[in-house]
């Protein structure tokens, strides 16, 4: 009898350390199985669509293939091409004009504007504003460069026109080297400061309120707020917005293929359209692939660069 | 979110002018900003033969709305159906990305399994990459799958994204860990708790990220313009770009109905869902 309880209440302590251990296994693998069974159909999309073309460009560097005849294996000569590339050069150039002319404009008008819509204003005030900095930004592109085409046109645009009126000569904001890059940028800050602004702005209401209530009551004047509370506490953001834009930036497309189609010359011929024209209207696959390397290298570096240069003017709390 | 109010004491004569400043910069930065699309109403609504003319108007002055029926009836360009495979493709491209993005930011922000570092790690690695690197490799893909010239092209690259994970991935990590051990306690399965607990919490971001993905769908030129081929599949985009030189520059008023087309649900939905767009944006940019 008395063994007998003994038996069944060591029977249960073992039950009791046991099943909870095996339901835990149970548990974990199930955790496990749901787990890649979630990640899968993602992953499968990713392997697929972006991380094989990712492998494939550091294949396709080798080779020569003009997607008709079958591909060739020429060794390092893609490479070797790329350092005699007078032309690579040339938009590697403008692209540098381009992302800094464009990065620049697009925060200083993102963050000036976001300060001056921080402020206490109407409601209905507050929506228009937001509405027409913000609009462009949703606006396709391709579409648009195609107004923009008509408003800097030389003969019969818009801007000319009110450019005459003030007593100016006409400028050939397209189809002049001197211009063409400049129009290009002037397109892209119309459609582009609206997303930083936004991002500015979000970044200014984060800075806590009681900051410039404490400052105030210290005597500190509206500059002083701005010089010693606002601008250190934005420039994580400000950081976030550069990396963003400069990455952005250098990667345009859309915008000189409509507007200027990298003309006059090679005037506005940033990298992107290049390695477009190299891939398709060359038909050098390789060396196509081959540009487009380069262009991963140099924002690698940039964003490294950044990230470290960070350090010396980024304040986190 | 308490917009930045200074006292008003101590107000002087030039703290009046800078605020006065203030505001004339910030409305001719706003009528600046709003005038091409102003204009692209306007001169779509004048008579095709006088669009050239100058001034330019930015208010309409002729209501010609036969410049719309034009294109939308047009014998020679479908416009609705170039609207319509837009639409299709951005639809099934959101839907397909929200599903499988939500799918793995659950599974990486909330479930413990061997190898879910190293994968997110690689997720984080691709999204470094830039688009331009993989123009051509992806071209190739597309080309070797025979997918060229069909709509599959841009809706399977489109399926997933890493920033979609990343994103949806840092708003499934606030949620409180006791939601789920409670259902786990209920023996509720790991699918249920993602459908009918944890997806309802995550719809901000789940939002946000749709807008993104529609947009950048709706607004996509260079995957149209590199994989598309005959006129019956062009999107919008890539239609009125091609379309601008055909149609002729005599006929602006043509070509800006056709934008305007195009414009028209991005300003009505955006005019409904402003706080969403921006608070989307905003929400990546913070976390980000």
């Amino acid at each position: 009898m008395r063994t007998k309880t003994k038996l069944s209440a060591i029977q249960a302590h073992i039950s009791r350390a046991v099943v909870p251990h095996r339901q835990l296994n149970r548990a974990k693998l199930e955790e496990t199985v749901a787990g890649y069974a979630f990640v899968l159909p993602s992953l499968l999309g990713l392997t697929i669509f972006l991380v094989l073309p990712i492998l494939a460009a550091l294949v396709l560097v080798f080779l020569r293939y003009d997607l008709l005849t079958p591909a060739r294996w020429v060794g390092l000569a893609n490479i070797q091409a790329l350092f005699t590339d007078q032309r690579m050069i040339t938009c590697y150039w403008n692209t540098l004009r381009f992302t800094l002319g464009a990065t620049f404009l697009n925060n200083l008008l993102g963050l000036l504007l976001a300060m001056g819509v921080n402020r206490s204003m109407p409601g209905v005030l507050k929506y228009l504003l937001r509405t027409a900095f913000f609009f462009p930004v949703l606006c396709t592109t391709a579409s648009l460069a195609v107004v923009w085409r008509f408003i800097l046109t030389q003969d019969r645009g818009i801007l000319n026109y009110y450019l005459q009126q003030l007593g100016m000569q006409p400028v050939a904001w397209i189809a002049s080297a001197r211009w063409a890059l400049t129009s290009t940028i002037l397109y892209d800050v119309w459609k582009a400061f609206g997303y930083l602004m936004v991002i500015y702005l979000a970044g200014l209401q984060s800075i806590p309120v009681g900051l410039y209530e404490a400052a105030e009551i210290d005597g500190a004047s509206r500059w002083q707020l701005t010089r010693h509370i606002t601008l250190p506490l934005i420039t994580p953001t400000a950081f976030f917005c550069i990396v963003i834009s400069l990455i952005g930036a250098s990667q345009v497309f859309d915008n000189v293929y409509v507007l200027t189609a990298g003309g006059p010359g090679n005037a506005s011929r940033l990298i992107a359209l290049y390695i477009y024209e190299v891939g398709f209207k060359r038909f050098d696959m390789g060396y196509a692939a081959a540009v487009s390397l380069t262009l991963l290298l140099v924002l690698l570096i940039l964003t490294t660069v950044q990230f470290w240069g960070a350090r010396k003017w980024v304040h986190y709390e | 979110m308490g917009a930045l109010r200074i006292s008003r004491k101590r107000r002087s004569f030039w703290s009046y002018l800078s605020e006065g400043g203030v505001w004339v910069f910030l409305i001719t930065i706003a009528i600046i900003q709003f005038a091409p699309i102003s204009w692209i109403f306007a001169t779509s609504l004048r008579n095709p033969a006088r669009s050239m003319d100058l001034p330019p108007s930015f208010l309409p002055t002729a209501f010609e709305w036969r410049n719309y029926l034009a294109v939308i009836n047009s014998e020679q360009i479908d416009f609705l159906l170039f609207f319509s495979n837009s639409l299709k493709i951005a639809i099934l491209v959101t839907v397909a990305q929200l599903l499988t993005c939500s799918l793995a930011a659950f599974a990486f922000g909330r479930l413990r399994f061997r190898g879910r570092e190293t994968i997110f790690f690689l997720y984080l690695a691709t999204m470094m990459v830039p688009g331009t690197v993989v123009m051509i490799p992806t071209f190739i893909l597309i080309r070797t799958l025979g997918l060229l010239d069909s709509h599959w092209a841009l809706i399977l690259p489109g399926v997933t994204s890493a920033f979609g994970v990343f994103l949806l991935r840092q708003q499934f990590k606030t949620l409180p860990e006791e939601l789920i051990e409670a259902a786990r306690m209920d023996g509720a399965s790991f699918f249920r708790i993602y459908v009918q607990i944890m997806l309802p919490l995550v719809g901000p971001g789940l939002s946000a990220l749709g807008i993104f993905v529609f947009l950048g769908s709706w607004n996509n030129f260079m995957g149209p313009l590199l994989y598309l081929r005959s006129w019956e599949n062009y999107t919008f985009p890539l239609a009125i770009v091609t379309l601008q030189g055909y149609m002729g520059m005599g006929n602006r008023a043509h070509v800006l109905a056709a934008i305007m087309i195009s414009i028209f649900p991005v300003l009505i939905f955006f005019l409904a869902a402003q706080r969403y767009v921006i608070q989307g944006i905003a929400v990546t940019g913070l976390k980000g």
